[in-house]
């Protein structure tokens, strides 16, 4: 860390009161327990021991708490709607990668504590993923940046704001009369219209100065592959509720993709096993979340994607014929020349096709952000082909169709850094230094650079090589704007004041464009103003409310298909094709579903979330399938040397069923060194080894090196021994039902079928309910297994970090966990999630056996853990079937920053070490609606009182009620068909119910049958 | 006084119809037994190698204080525990310290009540083992808890809250059973001491110890009185004890059985754990007393007729938990419960195999050789089995605890469980409280129960002339005839 001159930086706040501080009482003070006036604290000394008050005050909190520079107004009276210790909702958004999504910020007494989806928002529709979420750990973090550093000859010094201002006023002053030449700005994607108004102002008063745009993580390949064949770089916007039948080629539309949360929610409407469920073939290398929901998945190689999409169209015209103006496509939608593929595959396509066709209209077919265009190209084509478009898909047009892709931009950019063309870079967000393409000598070549201008969170890789470092506002300090996916313009509005005293991209634009208002507030409401958002002062106060602008979507297009520049793509295979040819091993490098494309490596809550389908936490591995494990002679954990033409990397190696065999996948964003403290050591950096020409899919040779390196996975991997994993395979059966639709609809009741039936008898006298009996159902048919109900629950209830080591130990303290469970063939398998928390039997093993009463069964049917009484034996732990109850090993929440406290939030207990605890139906939720209740004098409504979990869940899965209430949602779903409760043969009576999960494969495919239909499920115990 | 230790073995293990096998060997009268076992305790001189013990056992005492230390500084992370495996070292600790205490009782109180005269050569002994163990067992509840400074709330006492422990958890039953049988166990032993006491403090040759003995034989003075009251209080005492011995560790097999754990809830843990601790005790006494009589001089007190006996209850004890072992499979197989099934195939050739093998054959493949007597009565077998005994008891409290919780219910939360070096030392240090306290033991205290010794000596029973009283020992043999020829003088 650079030394902070904390003096200096403490004195632009505390100027008055550190010089009073300085003077004679204030050392007499110091020096004498009590002050001089306390003596005489009712005489005429009182103002001055007040004075000395208030500067050891101010001393204590120099570093961290703020108080706000202008108007002070005592408490005195109660400002109207302003309620002490009630939380207060703010919208806002956050903008990743250029998307924004909405959001609902908690707040207490003008802390920003939770951070929650926006219901009004139409692509977020109440749910938050696990990265919003974590956004407030993000925001609280002691490792951001803090003052403006300014680098001269090897040495760091902290400016001020005003000096910051001083010297870039005289650097633009020249540079404006040299009318920009010479002068650079990188940036994130970002479709603020501010944003966008500021530069477009820039342009005009710097019209030699040059943009890129460069995110790692981008849409490059989905723009491409649009602008062929439309001719527009148009978005996708399926409409899941006419999609009977949809198909992935390698997008994760359910997890990673930017609109995953509202995706995930239409999705998952359409997936009622009482009414339509659509089906959805997933074609990938890696396993991803949507390909785990998939009816039918297959894994191949990235190479094979694409030869399996010109099969898949080639299927398709043959069984469905072209419309006439797509006719000349004929030639092209062919798969000659490839190698055959083998006869499963064959199979699949024919499958798919038929039901493609079938349901021409109904159909969806997506292509992933790392497929090449080809492969875009070709499912528009064949969106088109079926007569999908405008019907269960449409279609956006992006910003900027003449913007080159961003690749293309950071070339440009790396090169005029080759060529010493630049004089200054202003570098706003982003971290090109780890995160550009390997091969373009960019860290080479930034210090090089005469002036260097870095906006950013973190002192991060590339603030250490730039001039000027300036400490960026998180955006729940900033003001702002931005676009969803779909374009809503959405809000971003401060729910605290800059706690670094950051800046945010717009606030640094608008100075350097000169002739804007200074306050960010001004700066987007100048934008609202001028591009007519609302007329009245009303409509930018219901922006900011509602977080969104009502009708401000872009509207849906049915483009043509631009056959010229199609049959010209298609006509030859991809240049990737060329890349991975003859290559030992296919790598996938793709985002991770936590630190996303790094950015977010030192938040702890993300580092922690355990990814879906690895269980892994603080560090990427290379995903190896169980056949290709054999064949190299390695193991979960070994380390491996990754070739890749000339660079070579070394990555632990983890088994993963499901990876197509041939090809190997690892996650970018790790191994960051300039990160904080959180990121340290955590995992391997792929960017190394990802080079302009292969940003996603790269030819590469692997060797083992040798080592061992320990990995923190929550859940057992693959490879176990055998007698456990025979086991686990059997057992899979009786923990999660599944079902086929088809079974399913000729057997509703098959779940209650399952299970052991024998007379169960109750130890103790059962518990009554007389008022309220809390429940929850968790519906498997619906759970993506996103996380985001692990990250709403951990900021909900201060649930703490523990670290990698105690990760290894096995003591995460995660209240909800997604279990997940591969279920044959490994190298197809199929995996389901299962969230997993506290069930709160009424015959609970845990309490039972706790010696002093610390786990007790409220009257509510809550089974409660009271934190004071608990003496920490773990007997309820080991008791737990379920192993849900957490034990505080450590003084986890020990040594926290004070800022680091702020994020807890206030109604939940922070527990020290020795105390066991777990999902408590966030009883503080239950009770806030009781208590409203009770005061409005009227009953609870049923669904009024929302979990955490619950609240978040993108595709609804969870439900919770009073079971008392027979018209409740959760007793409905409870008396639901495919309910069932975990464990019967303990009759533990959860108040947790699961919905079995049904899958809807195609009846033409032979897999479909291998479900266990006829089953009872009692496996060998029947044989 | 010890001179040079006696080296010659007396094999009394002969069963002789016509003569009663003696349990004092060599040429011994009240007189000399009193000073053989007066003199270990008044030999002014120290010896190097009780010295060299001494000095290892508190080193490790002094491991045991800091590893406690460090504990409750820092949390019970520093053990290897984890989810899903929240009991470790500690409790595993603890029940096999409570198995070994149970031998002394077992020796005292129910070999008492069944007229087992042999026992009171080595009673004493096996009782001090008995509350040393118990002792270094009653830390590790404590300790164990997350918050050890709150550990009193589990016992019943009256508070404003009006809070109670949960009297429907084993621990708590715990609580009670381990505090009943620690009482007990430690009156029983001062009982019976209390006229070795006095001889000590009748013996003894300066002030201070005349007073320390003289307060501790509270005012003994062996009248008729005193012995009669004496008799019916040991007689009490014992009849107390012998309930204790078998509800202790069946309390203690609560912890697990009344849990629902597969390999944990089995109806058969209560005699199967008592049964184990008592076979497990008696190594422990037998690994005690074979270098106690070398180094001290007994063993004409603590015969080789005494350590075959101790073998025949080894050989016994191990058959049942043999069979115990092998009746959990059954009792799995037949249950057609799946998780019951998985759980004890698991122990078997799951990833802790090597400590189940361990326990098995410690426990029931090495005691197979005390079925030839010349093992049994063949010091260094006898000794190996019983080293073997008592690793093979502490793994079969591993395998129970450990292997049970790390493959549970639900496979995604099977966790392996690994011990920490923490762990380790602690278990070091426990051995080193206890050998502490042993070494005490036979330093200050009668390490023979010497007027119980007396009662089974053939002098005893001089008055009585040829009516030869059931179970009394006559000298009938070598070496006795002396001794009465020497009493009738």
């Amino acid at each position: 860390m650079p030394s902070i001159d904390r003096k200096k930086a403490g004195q632009q706040y505390w100027r008055s009161l550190n010089e009073l501080a300085d003077t004679p009482e204030f050392h007499e003070f110091m020096r004498r327990e009590f002050p001089e006036g306390a003596s005489q604290l009712l005489g005429e000394n009182r103002r001055s021991f007040l004075k000395v008050m208030a500067a050891s005050f101010a001393l204590a909190g120099l570093t961290s708490c703020r108080w706000p520079k202008e108007k002070i107004v005592p408490y005195a009276h109660r400002p109207d709607n302003r309620m002490p210790g009630v939380p207060v909702f703010f919208a806002t958004s956050m903008e990743k990668a250029g998307v924004a999504t909405g959001l609902l910020v908690k707040s207490y007494d003008g802390r920003p504590i939770k951070v929650e989806g926006n219901p009004d928002h139409p692509d977020s529709l109440g749910a938050a993923g696990t990265q919003a979420q974590a956004a407030i750990l993000e925001m609280y973090d002691p490792d951001r940046g803090q003052a403006i550093i300014h680098r001269e000859n090897g040495q760091e010094i902290t400016k001020s704001w005003e000096q910051f201002v001083e010297s870039g006023k005289e650097l633009f002053a020249g540079l404006r009369t040299g009318n920009g030449s010479g002068l650079f700005f990188l940036h994130e994607s970002t479709a603020s219209p501010t944003f966008q108004r500021l530069k477009k102002k820039i342009q005009q008063s710097y019209p030699q100065a040059k943009w890129a745009e460069y995110e790692p993580i981008n849409d490059d390949n989905e723009r491409s592959g649009a602008k062929i064949a439309f001719g527009v770089p148009y978005r996708p916007q399926p409409e899941f509720s006419q999609a009977k039948v949809i198909v992935s080629l390698d997008c994760d539309f359910l997890g990673s993709h930017p609109a995953s949360l509202s995706w995930a929610r239409k999705w998952a409407e359409k997936r009622d096993p009482d009414g339509e469920m659509n089906r959805l073939y997933v074609i990938e290398s890696l396993f991803s979340a949507t390909g785990a929901m998939a009816d039918h998945r297959l894994a191949l190689k990235p190479s094979q994607i694409e030869a399996f999409a010109r099969s898949l169209a080639e299927a398709v015209v043959e069984m469905h014929g072209l419309p006439d103006q797509l006719s000349s496509l004929k030639g092209v939608l062919s798969n000659e020349g490839a190698d055959e593929p083998d006869a499963e595959v064959v199979e699949f396509v024919r499958a798919m096709a038929k039901d493609l066709v079938d349901n021409a209209g109904a159909g969806v077919v997506f292509a992933g952000s790392r497929q090449p265009e080809t492969v875009h190209v070709i499912a528009h084509v064949l969106n088109s082909a079926l007569g999908n478009i405008g019907k269960s898909i449409q279609y956006i047009p992006g910003a900027d169709p003449m913007r080159p892709t961003q690749r293309e931009q950071i070339e440009e950019l790396a090169e005029s850094l080759e060529r010493e063309e630049i004089d200054t870079l202003v570098i706003l967000g982003g971290n090109p230094a780890y995160d550009a393409p390997a091969g373009l000598e960019f860290t080479e070549n930034l210090p090089g650079v005469k002036h260097t201008i870095h906006l950013s969170l973190y002192q991060n890789e590339t603030s250490q090589l730039c001039e000027w470092y300036i400490p960026r506002a998180h955006f729940l300090e900033a003001w702002g704007d931005a676009r969803s996916y779909d374009g809503t313009i959405s809000s971003i509005q401060p729910l605290i004041a800059p706690l670094y005293d950051g800046k945010s991209p717009v606030e640094l634009l608008a100075l350097i464009a000169g002739d804007e208002p200074e306050s960010g507030h001004d700066i987007v409401r100048k934008t609202f103003d001028e591009h007519q958002y609302g007329r009245v002062e009303q409509d930018w106060r219901r922006f900011l409310h509602n977080g969104v602008l009502a009708g401000s979507a872009e509207p849906l297009y049915a483009p043509a298909i631009n056959v010229d520049a199609v049959v010209k793509t298609l006509a030859q295979p991809s240049s990737q094709a060329e890349t991975l040819n003859g290559a030992q091993y296919e790598l996938v490098l793709f985002e991770d579903s936590k630190l996303f494309d790094g950015r977010f490596a030192n938040n702890g809550w993300l580092q922690e979330t355990p990814d879906f389908l690895s269980k892994l936490t603080w560090d990427n591995a290379l995903l190896i399938s169980p056949r290709d494990m054999e064949t190299l002679g390695v193991k979960t954990e070994d380390v491996v040397t990754i070739t890749a033409g000339s660079r070579t990397l070394d990555v632990p190696v983890y088994v993963m069923p499901g990876v197509a065999p041939g090809s190997v996948a690892i996650a970018l964003g790790y191994g960051r060194t300039h990160a904080g403290r959180v990121a340290e050591d955590a995992g391997v950096n792929t960017y190394e080894i990802r080079t302009a020409a292969a940003m996603h899919h790269a030819g590469v040779s692997l060797k083992p090196a040798g080592r061992r390196y320990k990995l923190a996975s929550t859940q057992d991997h693959f490879a176990i021994d055998k007698i456990g994993f025979k086991e686990r395979n059997e057992r899979i059966d009786e923990i999660i039902y599944e079902s086929t639709h088809e079974t399913y609809k000729n057997k509703p009741e098959f779940a209650k079928e399952r299970g052991e039936h024998f007379p169960k008898v109750d130890l103790w006298q059962p518990h009554e309910y007389n008022e309220k009996k809390w429940g929850m159902t968790i519906d498997l048919n619906k759970c993506v297994g996103c996380n985001a109900c692990v990250t709403a629950c951990q900021s909900e209830n201060n649930i703490p970090v523990v670290g990698k080591e105690q990760v290894t130990w096995g003591r995460e303290m995660h209240w909800i966990r997604v279990d997940r469970y591969f279920k044959g063939d490994p190298d197809k398998p199929s995996v389901t999630p299962q969230p997993m928390t506290c069930i709160h039997c009424e015959n609970a093993p845990c309490e039972q056996v706790c010696p002093v009463q610390a786990t007790v069964h409220s009257n509510e049917g809550v089974n409660v853990m009271v934190y004071n009484r608990c003496v920490g034996t773990r007997y309820c732990l080991n008791n737990c079937p379920l192993k849900v109850r957490r034990f505080n090993f450590f003084n986890f929440n020990y040594g926290l920053k004070e800022v680091e406290k702020l994020h807890f939030n206030p109604e939940v207990t922070v527990r020290m070490r020795g105390v066991m605890e777990k999902c408590s139906f966030c009883m503080q939720r239950i009770e806030a609606v009781k208590i409203a209740a009770k005061n409005e004098r009227r009953a609870i409504a049923d669904g009024e009182i929302v979990t955490a979990c619950q609240q978040t869940c993108p595709t609804q899965a969870i439900t919770f009620g009073d079971l008392n209430d027979e018209n409740s949602q959760v007793s409905k779903k409870r008396s639901d068909a495919r309910s069932y409760t975990l464990l019967e043969v303990l009759n533990l009576k959860p108040h947790v119910s699961y919905l079995a999960k049904i899958r809807n494969p195609n009846p033409l495919l032979a897999s479909a049958s291998e479900e266990q239909s006829e089953d009872h499920g009692h496996g060998a115990l029947h044989s | 006084m010890v001179t040079a230790p006696y080296t010659r073995e007396i094999d009394n293990t002969q069963d002789d119809p016509r003569v009663r096998a003696p349990l004092v060997t060599g040429d011994n009268d009240f007189g000399s037994v009193t000073n053989k076992v007066c003199s270990i305790v008044e030999d002014p001189r120290i010896h190097r190698a009780w010295l060299i013990m001494l000095a290892i056992s508190v080193s490790f005492l002094g491991i045991l204080g800091a590893m406690i230390s460090y504990l409750v500084w820092e949390g019970v992370g520093v053990w290897g525990v984890n989810n899903p495996v929240g009991w470790g070292f500690a409790i595993i600790n603890f029940v096999f310290w409570v198995g070994i205490g149970h031998a002394g009782t077992l020796i005292s109180a129910i070999l008492y009540l069944f007229r087992q005269k042999w026992r009171t050569s080595i009673n004493r002994s096996a009782e001090a083992m008995t509350i040393f163990a118990v002792m270094c067992a009653g830390i590790f509840p404590g300790i164990h808890v997350g918050r050890p400074w709150l550990a009193f709330y589990l016992f019943p006492y009256p508070n404003f809250m009006g809070m109670w422990p949960n009297f429907r958890s084993p621990l708590l039953w715990d609580v009670f059973a381990v505090g009943t049988y620690a009482t007990v166990s430690v009156l029983f032993w001062y009982v019976g001491m209390i006229p070795d006491l006095a001889t000590l403090r009748d013996r003894a040759k300066n002030k201070y110890r005349r007073i320390a003995y003289g307060v501790l034989s509270m005012g003994w003075r062996g009248s008729h009185r005193h012995w009669h009251r004496h008799e019916v209080a040991y007689l009490i005492l014992a009849a107390l004890a012998t309930p204790l011995v078998l509800s202790v560790h069946s309390v203690v097999s609560f912890d697990f059985a009344v849990a629902q754990l597969p390999g944990w809830h089995t109806t058969i843990f209560p005699p199967y754990f008592v049964a184990g601790a008592i076979f497990g005790g008696f190594a422990m006494v037998l690994t005690l007393l074979i270098p106690v009589r070398h180094f001290l001089g007994l063993k004409e007190i603590v015969t080789l007729r005494h350590i075959e006996n101790m073998n025949k209850v080894l050989l016994f004890t191990s058959c049942i938990v043999g069979y115990a072992y092998s009746v959990e499979f059954f009792t799995a197989w037949y249950s057609a419960d799946r998780f019951e099934m998985f759980t004890f195939l698991n122990r078997m050739f799951g990833p802790y195999q090597w400590a189940y093998c361990v326990m098995v054959f410690c426990n029931v493949i090495a005691p197979q050789l005390l079925w030839s007597k010349k093992n049994r009565t063949n010091l260094y077998v006898t000794m190996f089995v019983a080293m073997c005994v008592n690793v093979g008891m502490w793994f079969e409290r591993f395998v129970i605890v450990v292997t049970s919780l790390s493959r549970d219910f639900l496979p995604s939360s099977w966790g392996m469980y690994y011990p920490t070096l923490i762990d380790i030392l602690t278990l070091m240090g426990s051995f080193g409280l206890f050998f502490t306290c042993f070494l005490l033991f036979l330093r200050f205290l009668p390490a023979i129960a010497m007027a119980e010794v007396k009662t089974v000596m053939p002098q005893a029973h001089l008055d009585r002339g040829h009516h030869r009283g059931a179970g009394d020992y006559h000298g009938d043999i070598p070496g006795a005839h002396k001794v009465e020829v020497k009493a009738e003088v």
